[in-house]
């Protein structure tokens, strides 16, 4: 059994615009959930409906077994954390992770002793007596953390809980916040915008779209399979072109790349396609190669920019069927601006949507 | 160069600021019956004048009541206005926001001609009545904006944080809220008594006999005197208000939403 069901949630701001529709996610216990989408695309809407801060139009929530649908957010059993931290100014970093259980009316020996660990967990034993405004950005998040998880919540929510913190804080952060809810075992939805940060993180990943579920599944099949233009996008596949179906089969399906056939893996949620068919084909930068326009039967092509990445080279490429991006290894064979070159396809990690 | 140029422009400034207090203030202790300057002699005659003067004792104790009980009642009353205002954005909140400044654009002495108008019209008030709610009236709009300020530098979701900790709506507002405002209403309230501390226009039309405010009756002791009493006062006055300020900054840091 689910240790958390969102069934069927729908929640408008507006009429006949639904910042969430019939959405429906079930959370395994002490699993980590990504909620990952562009701004209103109804994650933090999701997160807090579950924490109680918004009364759906429809559907339910059940944590362990209990409908929490219409229960008041106060007496909901849930951390919390912001992406504004709102730590509480005027109380120390003990008081503060102490609140919820002070809230619960815990004895006083009780409330030091798992505020003291809770503090232990996150590294922060020794700040205790400071303020927030005395800490750093990180050791902040790390504060909110402590205070979400010391009340062993059933469910953890973090709404976008990196946003504010450096680049490579952000990578530090999110290693401990993974480490500690696998420690707790603690069931967790995590809102973010940032596919890299979702799939680090997650268990499992829900790519959603202006309030509905585009594709659910773990980081590597989402990666690696997105069903949906806008899955492949949003995951950074550097590019895209419109191809016609030339024939297709239970597993592969052939297109027209400019005079090259090509086979692909695709994925429709219209049923097989038949010939002549509009599929739109995704692949990485680092999918394709460039060898010299003499020496190969690819897709040929003039380079129009490159770009130094250390240890990758990014061209820049026209061809009859659009201009793609492509890495090469900087080691190798290197190419100027105007240089006639020819593409050729790995298409085995290429990607064909038809919608 | 140019630091030079302000540095000069700034003590030419500050001597026309401070230049007539300064004045005052030497010739509250000068022992000439008429206020003159440069003062002559050394007297404390003039400040022990101003507490044998039952005119000023008495027109202090109404302004002082006056200040604390409007003060305090237009902070209770301003309070869920700005947290209305800061928490929640409703149709008209903009113009509710106009409305509450409105007493201080409008110029003092049309609202104490229109305050008299309209106790007039209320009938027979007590004076002490009509200066108190004259006084609260002035003081709410400021009560408002400046409890506001120090709300909106309190990161709205610290109550989502409380409730979800397990506190209701309004123990989070008293945990978690309140104590954060501590300054602004401090700040508020200081600002607050000043200004009906030293308020002139509308307490000059809702005055009447034997109700009288400080500055009314040294405006009128003027009229008759032109003793250095009068200084002996205002240097008492602005000792009064710097120390209540510097207390006020000491104790709370109120500065930052004045």
């Amino acid at each position: 059994m689910p240790h958390l069901e969102i069934d069927d949630l729908t929640v408008s701001y507006e009429k006949d615009k639904p910042a969430l529709a019939r959405f429906s996610l079930d959370v395994g216990q002490g699993e980590l959930v990504s909620l990952l989408g562009p701004s209103g695309c109804g994650k933090t809407t999701t997160l807090r409906s579950v924490a109680g801060f918004i009364q759906p139009d429809a559907g339910r929530i059940v944590i362990d077994g209990r409908d929490y649908t219409r229960l008041p957010p106060n007496q909901r059993d849930i951390g919390l954390v912001f992406q504004s931290y709102a730590l509480f100014p005027h109380l120390t970093v003990f008081n503060n992770v102490a609140f919820g259980l002070r809230m619960r009316r815990a004895p006083r020996k009780v409330v030091h002793a798992r505020v003291t660990y809770a503090l232990r967990m996150v590294g922060l034993e020794a700040f205790a007596d400071r303020r927030p405004a005395q800490l750093s950005g990180g050791q902040q998040q790390r504060v909110a953390l402590a205070r979400a998880t010391v009340i062993e919540p059933q469910v953890l929510l973090l709404d976008e809980p990196l946003s504010n913190l450096d680049a490579r804080l952000r990578v530090d952060m999110r290693q401990e916040i993974r480490r500690l809810q696998q420690q707790l075992g603690i069931t967790t939805l995590y809102v973010t915008h940032d596919q890299v940060e979702a799939m680090s993180i997650s268990d499992r990943v829900v790519v959603m779209n202006e309030g509905k579920i585009e594709q659910i599944g773990a980081p590597e099949s989402i990666f690696a399979a997105p069903e949906t233009v806008f899955v492949a996008d949003f995951m950074g596949f550097d590019n895209h072109f419109s191809a016609a179906v030339e024939s297709a089969q239970a597993d592969k399906l052939t297109v027209n790349w400019g005079g090259v056939p090509i086979e692909l893996h695709w994925h429709s949620k219209v049923g097989a396609p038949h010939r002549g068919a509009r599929a739109e084909v995704f692949f990485r930068a680092d999918n394709a190669s460039l060898s010299a326009a003499a020496d190969a039967k690819g897709l040929s092509g003039q380079v129009i920019l490159h770009t130094f990445h250390g240890n990758e080279v990014r061209y820049l490429v026209e061809t009859e069927v659009g201009e793609f991006g492509i890495l090469q290894d900087s080691a190798g064979q290197r190419f100027e601006n105007g240089a006639e070159v020819s593409v050729q396809a790995q298409t085995q990690k290429w990607i064909a949507i038809i919608e | 160069m140019v630091s030079r140029w302000m540095y000069v422009s700034l003590v030419i400034l500050y001597s026309f600021l401070l230049g007539p207090f300064v004045i005052i203030f030497m010739a509250s202790f000068g022992a000439n019956a008429n206020l003159a300057f440069p003062p002559q002699g050394f007297t404390l005659d003039w400040f022990a004048n101003v507490f044998e003067t039952s005119q000023f004792v008495d027109s202090f104790w109404i302004s002082l009541q006056l200040g604390l009980s409007s003060t305090i009642v237009s902070l209770v009353m301003g309070m869920p206005v700005a947290y209305a205002l800061v928490r929640f954005q409703f149709s008209g909140s903009g113009m509710v926001e106009t409305v509450f400044s409105a007493p201080i654009l409008v110029p003092g002495l049309v609202m104490g001609f229109a305050m008299l108008n309209f106790f007039v019209l209320l009938g027979d008030m007590h004076v002490m009545t009509t200066l108190f709610i004259g006084h609260t009236a002035i003081l709410f709009p400021y009560s408002v904006r400046v409890i506001s300020a120090s709300l909106r530098n309190l990161d709205p979701y610290v109550e989502d944080a409380a409730v979800s900790l397990g506190a209701n709506r309004l123990r989070g507002f008293l945990l978690v809220v309140l104590p954060n405002m501590q300054a602004g209403i401090a700040a508020a309230f200081v600002l607050g008594f000043i200004t009906s501390f030293n308020n002139v226009p509308v307490s000059l039309f809702l005055s009447g006999p034997g109700v009288t405010t400080l500055p009314v009756s040294m405006l009128s002791y003027l009229e008759y005197y032109f003793d250095p009493t009068i200084a002996a006062l205002s240097t008492l006055l602005v000792i009064f208000t710097v120390v209540l300020v510097q207390t006020a900054e000491r104790l709370l840091g109120v500065s930052q939403f004045v």
